[in-house]
């Protein structure tokens, strides 16, 4: 009979206190764990995550990540506070258990955010960007769903850093959420990280319903190539090769010059881009970024992502918030992007399509697939993959900015 | 809420303005390299001419259209081949 008590001891159940409320976290691991593997939302990204909240909720696992306060102490096992900030990495190890490690390691010191904006850097072109830079504006357009959110959030009664957070999902750019989240509000990571992921997921569903309800069948029509035979291009660009190699450089040094907060997204963005465009000089870093280490930097972020959303800092009311204010902060940008579009128009000869208003949010480049596909549904040769490219670039570049100017206000 | 009104100011005013540098700063380096190196680099592969032709010419006419479009009228075919 000892036995078997000790045996019931050894299990997660004798071990739950009577809170139940981890049986709820880990039917959501299904839930995201059936999202990445059947429907196929962001698989690389939501089945570790979805993993993640598994292993974080079995009681007496340690695999949750322990929220410091905003003093910095976190509860070891024994009870004890300690402030995480004095602790050696071998001792967060050894205490806190491996999660934890990771957490503090990698997420929490802001270092992968920018290796995965490294890697997504090396898979960009910036091509059809400098082919149609009158359009690369309204990747700035696109922002302004992450400050209408953060004023909501704030009357709400969030915290400027919360509302920051939450707002900056509206950027639709997952590494540069998590990024601004970790600095403002550490204790929203999880929520936010899936509110982020979740929605560029459904950036198929959101763009199309918003499209629809903000554009006319003329306005959809519009087709930009005929605009181009139209009125065509005065910048004809003669040596694409070299100018992608300098792109990079000066961009980097211009953004580093004005918003140095910005500095480590958009030059590690930068900086990837350049190991691509210098071809076999550098074949073996390129590789390097875009496969080893991105794919490393995938799997710790999504499962330490994933590790922060136990039942006590999941189950409460500001994740539903997050939930409903990340929506609107997705779709307010769009549509922000169509109306700065429907107002260029206004006052140009050369229409643009709104559906380059509308990729103007990140999300490169599903976004600017889908707006091809609405566009391909109305006219079946109005091709606009090309010139929503270059607002959905700049949009990446016009998110790392805003999130360079909230933490630079409010850290 | 003044707070908020404040970064909505300042964070648009600057998104938009750093990606209008960004954008008169391409157009620059476009000039710069338009005059300095014009050309690109003779990259022209000479492809070596199949005996017979393996694609029926519609088809390849097909795909040279279809090239045409995705490519805006600046990618060409140079080579099929049947695997």
């Amino acid at each position: 009979m000892d036995i078997l008590t000790k045996l019931y001891e050894m299990t997660a159940f004798a071990q739950t206190g009577g809170d139940w409320a981890f049986l709820i976290m880990i039917l959501l691991a299904f839930v995201l764990l059936y999202l990445g593997i059947v429907k196929k939302y962001e698989p690389l990204l939501l089945i570790p995550i979805g993993f993640g909240v598994l292993l974080a909720n079995f009681p007496g696992g340690g695999m949750g990540v322990a929220q410091a306060t905003s003093e910095g102490l976190v509860q070891l096992p024994d009870g004890s506070w300690e402030n995480i900030w004095d602790m050696p990495l071998h001792k967060i190890a050894h205490e806190l258990g491996l999660m934890n490690f990771i957490y503090y390691m990698c997420i929490k010191t802001g270092f992968i955010p920018p290796i995965i904006f490294m890697g997504v850097g090396a898979l960009t072109d910036f091509g059809p960007m400098l082919r149609n830079l009158r359009l690369s504006i309204f990747g700035a357009g696109a922002q302004f769903g992450i400050f209408a959110v953060l004023l909501a959030s704030l009357a709400m009664g969030f915290t400027p850093q919360e509302a920051a957070s939450l707002g900056i999902i509206g950027g639709a750019d997952g590494p540069t959420a998590i990024f601004t989240t970790i600095k403002l509000a550490p204790h929203l990571l999880g929520p936010i990280a899936i509110a982020a992921y979740s929605y560029m997921a459904l950036v198929p569903v959101i763009i199309p319903l918003v499209v629809k309800a903000l554009c006319s069948k003329k306005e959809l029509m519009i087709n930009m190539k005929q605009q181009d035979k139209l009125y065509p291009n005065k910048t004809e660009i003669k040596n694409m090769r070299i100018l992608k190699i300098l792109f990079p450089i000066s961009v980097t040094t211009i953004v580093a010059l004005l918003v140095p907060t910005a500095v480590s997204l958009v030059g590690m963005l930068m900086f990837g881009n350049l190991l691509k465009e210098l071809g076999a000089m550098t074949s073996r870093l390129f590789d390097t970024a875009t496969n080893a280490i991105m794919n490393t930097a995938t799997i710790f972020l999504g499962l330490s992502v994933g590790a922060t959303m136990t039942a006590q800092a999941f189950l409460n009311l500001t994740t539903i918030g997050i939930v409903v204010g990340g929506f609107l902060a997705f779709a307010l940008s769009i549509a922000a992007g169509i109306f700065m579009v429907k107002i260029f128009n206004l006052f140009v000869k050369k229409k643009v399509n709104p559906l380059v208003g509308a990729t103007g949010l990140s999300a490169v480049p599903m976004a600017s697939r889908v707006a091809n596909d609405i566009a391909t549904k109305y006219d079946p040769k109005n091709h606009v993959l090309n010139y929503c490219m270059a607002s959905n670039i700049s949009g990446v570049i016009g998110s790392a900015v805003a999130a360079g100017v909230l933490i630079s206000f409010l850290q | 809420m003044g707070l908020g009104l404040t970064l909505m100011g300042i964070g648009m005013v600057t998104v938009f303005a750093i990606l209008l540098i960004v954008i008169n700063l391409s157009k620059l380096l476009i000039n710069i390299v338009n005059k300095v190196a014009p050309e690109e680099e003779a990259s022209k592969k000479v492809a070596p001419a199949p005996s017979k032709p393996i694609i029926d010419s519609t088809v390849m006419a097909i795909i040279q259209a279809a090239v045409s479009e995705m490519t805006g009228g600046k990618g060409t075919v140079a080579n099929v081949e049947k695997l």
